[in-house]
Parts: structure tokens; C-alpha cells; sequence
């Protein structure tokens, strides 16, 4: 028997992030939220145990009234309980981790599983500081788990070796995308999925310290948007233009 | 009644009964066990048309025509002789004739007669096609049943012309047992010419191999009857009922109803319709399928022939122990997916429907498949990797591409093409559907741009949907993923409906089929153009008008057909008169057509890597080199990806062009 926490995280659809030209920010406004890739590697992770040991799977997500569909795929893979928690909408990942930790701690649980870092944000201080606040050890960067009695064991993927590393639990996981691929989900899951509660839990926003957003702003490009179109022609005239722009 | 009547009375009987002992079993398979319903209308006139056309004339069989002069002669000597053995049973049981001299046993007989010789013929030539010129779709196929079957053919033949001649000489002084004994001799040119050349038995002999011929005749007739329920010629039976029963919607997969089933697609013999089971009983391994099919062709282990033979057994083994044991199905019937059918066979089809317009009983192999993708990508959520990020971007981006949808009308900046999402109240006549790959991809943006051209150039007054455009779901249908087909099909009704959209013209054959065909089941009716149709007619009403090629150029054009307009459609003219509008340069490749070979991309292979045995797409492209064409024109964006990519990674890029129907004309535009 092993009970995971899996922490789904959305984020901007990033495919359709547009920056706007003169202030340079993206502009997020009424793009669609979509789970952010590593979440769903995490759920999948999640549910694979789940299937091997037994147990339960409860999804987080900190989101809104909209999240439910994302909460639903996590469903349709396979995740038995759901906790949106309504009501953070800041950047700083202090406090994300505090709001995850509190929950986290009311939750009977052997595993937390999380993506290493976030697609959108790219902090990956997150898997660390539950790690503090929870004072649950943690593995980062995992491409294997496997549960042995009370213990973990997790291969970490590293750039030239794998490591393998075994603690007891409860412990904290942050896993790489390498470690499975997603399932697609049966359509019968999904339509059970549509079905099923979802908990949604709300929060006074908490007030951020220590942390403020300065900027956010994609840096400027400026393509010469050059086209040759002729083979022969155009090799020399590249060969020109970026001799030019070396000086 | 003698003994000898009475005998052959016994046996008669007997090898009735056994006959229609196993009609009833396999019948009773066919209604008791499947689970889904085919799409059935009354459509007599179709069904007359194909009866005749299809069975009594062998239409389809012609489309190899060694073959099907053979077959064509076997079929018809089997209906002559049909009637002739009602008689010679029936003279031999009741001593006299059923058919009294007049001009219709004339012409039962003379027809029989000249048969038997034909027949003989034909028997010896299909065992040189089989055994002696080793046919290579025959190969390694049930060889004895073949065998057997036809030395029961030409046993019956060579016995009824044993006791015709004995009697023409005759030696046989009135036996009973002979039909039309004493017929005049132009009745029955091939004994009388055969009298020539035999001699006459001396007396004492006559009676041994009259007796012989006649044994073995009525026994052959009776084995005949036993066998043929039981073995591959079945299809002397199941096939003129299923050519009759063909419901020409097969290219269309049946729909689901996700509210109320349970079980999708086909996982195992439950799974399929009644119709489907005449499919499995009308097989006779003859291998058109699996010769035409571009992925068999091309080295991969897919075969429909063996799929559907591999099914047909499972039905008679499964149906067997189910009618013995009814009380617990889900013990009888087992997956046919992984065991005998790979999953890889699956995924290998490019749904270019070549199988189903070569089969001469009219088995729709495609549907079978698409059905058994659906079991694996809807119970199980399996599918080959590329396939996930297909299903993933459809879902996220409404296009196999992931690409912002709000660039999709992109293409169209500064070509001041009415784009009805940034302008919904724009007036226009018709709509140009683009399609993905058109929208978003480099090469095929081209072909957008090219139709956009030619549309303005002869002054139609037509809008694109821009942003508002989705996949119409073609890719997940066929790649098995029906729920999300679904999803898609009814987003873009939804849109027709709202902008009140009838007419439609389209460049791409895969939404034309979708947007054709498929949408009226979701409830909109819209009259759709492929561009080929639609330019085609702007050129014979002379709204544009094409410079010809000059007569010295030294251009060879030739025509590479879509499975998706071909086939599907049936279009097969209008390219090729777009094509002569402006030069007779032109030259057909090998495999045209009906027959045309397959780019590779259909059935959502076009996201799919081809990995095993060759690329089908080089295949097509050597044979458009054969014959030396320096421009290749194609009238879909995947064949223009498929063959574009041909052409560059097999080398030819120096000696030859892919071009679109609408890009050729763009470009002689007066």
C-alpha cells in the first residue's frame, strides 16, 4: 500500500502566449490554462503506483472554478480524489509552498510527487522547499520509483550517471519528464472522469514577503526577416549579411 | 424406383441436409453473436445494379482480367450446370425429365455442353495460374481446398461428358439415367466433336464406365454440396449475398453513441455487424486485398486478406464453442487483437480503401480495422507514440499541429481574403474550408494561396473561417480516436450552423470526404466542392482562362491520384481535365485511378513514422520516374507532403516537381 500526492500545476498554454510588441510582456490574458507537461508526468507516475502497491492517489491544484477540466484529465488517468485549492494567484513560490505544505499536512500520505521544475516558471525551488516545510526528504529529479515495505527507492537521473537512492517514507519525489510516458486515457474513464466530485476548497490570498515581480518581459529580437529564395544567389548574400553583422 | 433411384435419393438428401446444416450453423452465428447494427437502407436500385453487375456479370472481378476471364467462365459454367443437375437428379430419381424437350432445355443443354468443354479448359488453367506460374497472391493460401475443388469441377465436367458421348455413340441404348439421352447432336456440339476423336468402348467395357462416370458424377455433385459450406468456397454462396447486401457507407465508420455503449470498436467477434460476418464467409483467399495494398507492398507485414481470413476463423472456432456453451461469452469469445491480429498491422493502413475496391464480393476490410483501432485507442488508450501528440494538439489546438489557433488565417495576410472570424458579418457565396495542413504548413500554404488566387481571379465572392476553422475530426477517425472525432465534428457544426454555411469548396480531399459524406450524420447538409471539381468547371465556363503550355516545352506532366478523392469519391476525371485545359504533355503513371497507389499518409500515418519495410511514398515516386514526368500533380496536401518529401530525400529534386492542381493553374493564369 503506498498513498501519493501528486501536485498538478497549470499554467498558460504557452503555444498560444502572444507578446505584445511594445511593452514586451506576454500577454496571458484569455489564453487557455493547460496542465503543465511535468504535472501530467507526475500523475501518471502517481497512478503506475497506485496500480503496482495499491493505495490512493490524491491530486492538488491550485487553480480556479476553470481548473476542473485539468483536474478531470487527472482523473481519467486515474487519480481518486481531487483538491482544487481556489484562491492563490501569486508568483512567489514561498508562498505556493506554504499553501501546498499546509494541505499537504492534512493529507495521510507515504509519497508527494511533483514535476522537478515547471515549463512556464522554471523556478524548481518548489520540490525543496516542501521538503523544508514538510521535513520530509527529498528525491529530486527522479526517472524511477519503486517502493520497497516502508522505504522508496529512486534512481535520479543525472547528466552522466543514474544514482539510486533509498529513504523511508513519507518522502517528497520531483520527477524528470523521462520517467514514463502519459497514458492515454480509455474513453470510459473519461466519461467517468466528467462525473466525478471535484473538492474545491477556497483560501484567503496570502500576502507576499520578501518577493516582488519587477518585470516580466520577453527580450527583444530583432530579425532581419530576410528572405532568400534563390539557391545560388542567396548562399553569398547570407554569407555578406552576417559578415555585416559581426561588425 | 430402383436401387439406383433410391440410392442416389439417400444421398441427395443427405448431402441436402448436411448443406444446409452448416448454412443454418454459420447463420445462426451471424445473428446470435454480433453485437452492432450496419448501416442498412432499402436502396433497391443500388442493390439491383451491383447484383447484376457485380455477381452475374463478375464486374469486379475483370479488374485483374486473367483472372477474371477465368473466374467469369467458372461462375457461369456453375449456373449452367446448376440447372443440369437439378435435371440429372431428378430423371435419375423419377425416370423422367424435369425439363421436357422444348426450348428451354435447348438451351440448358447447349449451354452445358458448351460449358463443360470451356470449364475443362478453365480448370487446367487455373492450376498452371496456381501451380504452374505461382500467381503470387495464391501463394502459401489453403492449396488443397484449391485443389480439391477444382478436381470436383473437372471430375463433373469430365464424367458429363463421359456418359453425353457414350450416349451420342449409342452405346448406351437408352439408360434412363442420362439426361436428354438421344438429344439431337448441334445440341451438344462439344460431345459430338469429342466422337470424332474418341472411339467407341467396345460393348463389354460400356457398362463399367458408364456406371463409373455416372457414380462418380452423382457423388462429386454430393461431396460438392457437403464441402462447400465447410471450406473457403463458401463464397459460391456468402458472396452474392453480400455484394447484395452492401451498404455503400462503408468508408464512413459507424458512429458511436458515447452516452450509451460500453464497448468500442471491435476487440472481438461480438464487435462487428451481421453484414460483417457475410464479409468473413465470403472470403476465398483469392489476395486482390493484399496484392494492392500499399503497405504490403512496401514490406510490411500488413495483409488484409489475413485479417479478414484470421477473423473468419475465429468466428467458425469461437461460434462453435458458443453454441455449445452460451452461458458465458465473455469466456467464449477472446480479443482477435494481438492474437492472430498484430496491433502493428493495424497501425500500418493508410485506409487507401485499395483492398476494399479490388475485393470482387465487396468485403469492406477498412471499417474493420478502423474499428479494431478504435477498441485499442478507446478501451485500452493505445496508440502508437506520434499518435498521442496528434490526439494532444487536435485537443489543444484544433489542428495536428501545435500552432496558436488564432494564427491559423495567417496564410492569408495582405491577400485581402475575407476572414469570417475577424468579420463575421462579411458577405460571401461560398466558403473555402483550408484545412490544417494548409493553414499551418510552409509548402502547403502555397496551395491556399494558389486557390485564393484562382478564386479571385474568375471573381467568386468567397470567405475563409480563419481562427474559426477546426479539424474536422478526419485524422482521429481514422486513427481510431472517435471520441475526439466527435468532439471536433460537432465544434464545426456547430459553426456551420451558426454562419449558416451551405456551400463549400475545399483543397484538401480529407475534409472534402469529412465535410462531404460524413457530416450529414451530425446533421448538416452542405454541398461541398474539391477544388479539382470547382476549377475544373471555372475552366469549362471559361471564368478563368489557362495559357497552354507551349507545344516545344519539354514539361511531362502526370497525375497522382488521392485515395480520399479517388476512391472515396469517385473523382477521377476533373484533375485530369484541368490538366489537358492547358496540355496533352501528359502521361498516366503505373497504377491509376481506381488502382492508384497510396501516398502513404492517409489513415493519420501522415503523423506517424514509417519504420518498417520501405517508404510507400518512394514506391510512388519511382513510378512517377519511370516514366520520366518532370511534374508530378497532386490534388491533396498529403500527397503533396508525402511525395514532396519522396522527391527530395531519394534525389530526385533536380529532375522533379510536386505541384497542387490549383498551384499549375495559379501560375497560367491569362
Amino acid at each position: 500500500m503506498v498513498d501519493v500526492i501528486v501536485l498538478i500545476k497549470q499554467m498558460p498554454d504557452l503555444e498560444q502566449v502572444k507578446i505584445d510588441s511594445n511593452t514586451r510582456e506576454p500577454i496571458v490574458k484569455n489564453v487557455p490554462k493547460t496542465v503543465e507537461i511535468l504535472s501530467e508526468h507526475a500523475v501518471e507516475e502517481a497512478v503506475r503506483l497506485k496500480e503496482k502497491y495499491k493505495g490512493k492517489v490524491t491530486a492538488i491544484l491550485l487553480g480556479n472554478e476553470q481548473s476542473s477540466a485539468i483536474m478531470k484529465k487527472a482523473f481519467a488517468i486515474g487519480a481518486d480524489e481531487g483538491i482544487i485549492i481556489d484562491g492563490y494567484e501569486e508568483h512567489n513560490p514561498a508562498n505556493t509552498a506554504r499553501v501546498l505544505a499546509s494541505k499537504i499536512k492534512e493529507i495521510k500520505h507515504d509519497l508527494v510527487i511533483l514535476g522537478n521544475q515547471s515549463a512556464d516558471s522554471i523556478t524548481g525551488l518548489i520540490p525543496g522547499m516542501l521538503s523544508a516545510l514538510l521535513n520530509e526528504p527529498l528525491l529530486g529529479n527522479a526517472g524511477k520509483i519503486e517502493v520497497t515495505g516502508t522505504n522508496v527507492k529512486v534512481t535520479r537521473i543525472l547528466e552522466e550517471d543514474n544514482i539510486e537512492i533509498e529513504v523511508p517514507m513519507p518522502s517528497i519525489v520531483s520527477i524528470s519528464q523521462e520517467i514514463n510516458e502519459p497514458r492515454l486515457p480509455p474513453v470510459m474513464q473519461i466519461m467517468a472522469a466528467g462525473r466525478k466530485p471535484i473538492k474545491t476548497e477556497k483560501i484567503a490570498p496570502v500576502i507576499s514577503k520578501g518577493v516582488t515581480l519587477v518585470s516580466n518581459s520577453a527580450p527583444r529580437s530583432e530579425r532581419k526577416k530576410l528572405v532568400f529564395e534563390d539557391m545560388d544567389k542567396g548562399i553569398p548574400e547570407v554569407v555578406k549579411v552576417l559578415k555585416e553583422g559581426m561588425k | 424406383m430402383n436401387l439406383v433411384s433410391v440410392l442416389v435419393l439417400a444421398g441427395i438428401i443427405i448431402a441436402v441436409f448436411a448443406f444446409f446444416y452448416k448454412l443454418y450453423e454459420i447463420l445462426w452465428d451471424a445473428v446470435k453473436i454480433p453485437l452492432k447494427k450496419p448501416r442498412m437502407k432499402l436502396d433497391l436500385g443500388r442493390r439491383i445494379y451491383i447484383l447484376i453487375r457485380n455477381v452475374f456479370l463478375q464486374g469486379k472481378l475483370f479488374k485483374d482480367p486473367f483472372a477474371g476471364i477465368m473466374h467469369a467462365l467458372m461462375f457461369w459454367g456453375f449456373i449452367v450446370f446448376g440447372a443440369y443437375s437439378i435435371d440429372f437428379f431428378y430423371v435419375t430419381i423419377f425416370a423422367h425429365q424435369l425439363f421436357s424437350p422444348g426450348i428451354l432445355s435447348d438451351i440448358i443443354f447447349f449451354t452445358v455442353n458448351i460449358f463443360a468443354g470451356i470449364v475443362i479448359a478453365d480448370v487446367i488453367y487455373a492450376a498452371v495460374r496456381r501451380w504452374g506460374l505461382k500467381i503470387k497472391r495464391y501463394q502459401g493460401f489453403n492449396g488443397f481446398e484449391a485443389a480439391f475443388i477444382l478436381v470436383l469441377i473437372g471430375l463433373l465436367m469430365f464424367t458429363y461428358l463421359v456418359m453425353s458421348v457414350l450416349d451420342m455413340q449409342g452405346l448406351l441404348g437408352g439408360y434412363t439415367f442420362v439426361v436428354r439421352s438421344g438429344a439431337p447432336h448441334y445440341l451438344e456440339p462439344i460431345s459430338y466433336a469429342l466422337t470424332y476423336v474418341i472411339p467407341k468402348a467396345p460393348s463389354s467395357y460400356v457398362y463399367y464406365i458408364f456406371w463409373s462416370a455416372f457414380w462418380i458424377h452423382a457423388l462429386d455433385f454430393m461431396v460438392f454440396l457437403i464441402y462447400i459450406p465447410r471450406s473457403k468456397h463458401l463464397h459460391l454462396f456468402a458472396a452474392p449475398f453480400n455484394v447484395l447486401f452492401s451498404t455503400g457507407t462503408q468508408a464512413t465508420p459507424l458512429p458511436i453513441d458515447f452516452e450509451k455503449e460500453t464497448r468500442f470498436g471491435a476487440t472481438d467477434i461480438r464487435d462487428f455487424t451481421w453484414k460483417d460476418y457475410f464479409d468473413f464467409y465470403s472470403c476465398t483467399e483469392c489476395g486482390r486485398c493484399t496484392d494492392n495494398c500499399p503497405a504490403n507492398m512496401t514490406g510490411k507485414t500488413l495483409s488484409p486478406r489475413d485479417i479478414i481470413w484470421d477473423i473468419r476463423e475465429t468466428v467458425m472456432a469461437q461460434g462453435k464453442e458458443y453454441r455449445k456453451n452460451r452461458e458465458n461469452p465473455d469466456e467464449v469469445f477472446k480479443t482477435v487483437i494481438g492474437d492472430p491480429i498484430l496491433e502493428k498491422d493495424l497501425w500500418s493502413c493508410t485506409t487507401c480503401m485499395a483492398c476494399v475496391e479490388q475485393c470482387p464480393v465487396m468485403i469492406d476490410h477498412v471499417p474493420k480495422i478502423i474499428d479494431m483501432r478504435r477498441s485499442l485507442v478507446l478501451n485500452q488508450g493505445k496508440a502508437p507514440k506520434e499518435s498521442l501528440d496528434l490526439f494532444r494538439n487536435i485537443e489543444s489546438y484544433a489542428s495536428p499541429y501545435a500552432i496558436d489557433p488564432s494564427t491559423r488565417g495567417d496564410w492569408a495576410e495582405n491577400l485581402d481574403v475575407v476572414d469570417l472570424s475577424k468579420n463575421p458579418d462579411a458577405n460571401y457565396d461560398v466558403l473555402y474550408w483550408v484545412g490544417c495542413v494548409a493553414s499551418y504548413d510552409r509548402r502547403n500554404q502555397d496551395i491556399a494561396k494558389s486557390v485564393t488566387k484562382i478564386l479571385k481571379k474568375a471573381g467568386v465572392n468567397f470567405a475563409i473561417l480563419g481562427s474559426m476553422e477546426k479539424c474536422t475530426g478526419d485524422p482521429a477517425r481514422r486513427t481510431g480516436n472517435e471520441y475526439l472525432a466527435d468532439m471536433m465534428i460537432r465544434q464545426n457544426v456547430e459553426t456551420f450552423k451558426e454562419k449558416k454555411i451551405h456551400k463549400v469548396i475545399t483543397a484538401c480531399p480529407h475534409c472534402f470526404n469529412s465535410l462531404k459524406n460524413e457530416y450529414k450524420e451530425y446533421g448538416v447538409e452542405l454541398e461541398v466542392y474539391h477544388h479539382s471539381e470547382y476549377i475544373n468547371r471555372l475552366i469549362s465556363d471559361k471564368k478563368i482562362s489557362v495559357k497552354a503550355l507551349t507545344s516545344d516545352s519539354s514539361e511531362k506532366y502526370t497525375y497522382h491520384d488521392s485515395c480520399y478523392l479517388g476512391r472515396y469519391n469517385k473523382i477521377y476525371d476533373a484533375p485530369r481535365e484541368i490538366i489537358g485545359s492547358f496540355t496533352e504533355n501528359f502521361q498516366e503513371m503505373e497504377k491509376n485511378k481506381s488502382k492508384a497507389l497510396c501516398c502513404g499518409a492517409g489513415g493519420g500515418r501522415l503523423w506517424m513514422q514509417e519504420t518498417e519495410g520501405t517508404m510507400v511514398s518512394h514506391k510512388r515516386i519511382e513510378m512517377a520516374d519511370k516514366i520520366n514526368a518532370s511534374t508530378v500533380v497532386t490534388a491533396c496536401p498529403y500527397c503533396m507532403t508525402m511525395l514532396d518529401d519522396a522527391r527530395k530525400t531519394t534525389n530526385r529534386e533536380d529532375k522533379m516537381n510536386i505541384q497542387d492542381l490549383s498551384e499549375v493553374i495559379a501560375k497560367r493564369l491569362e
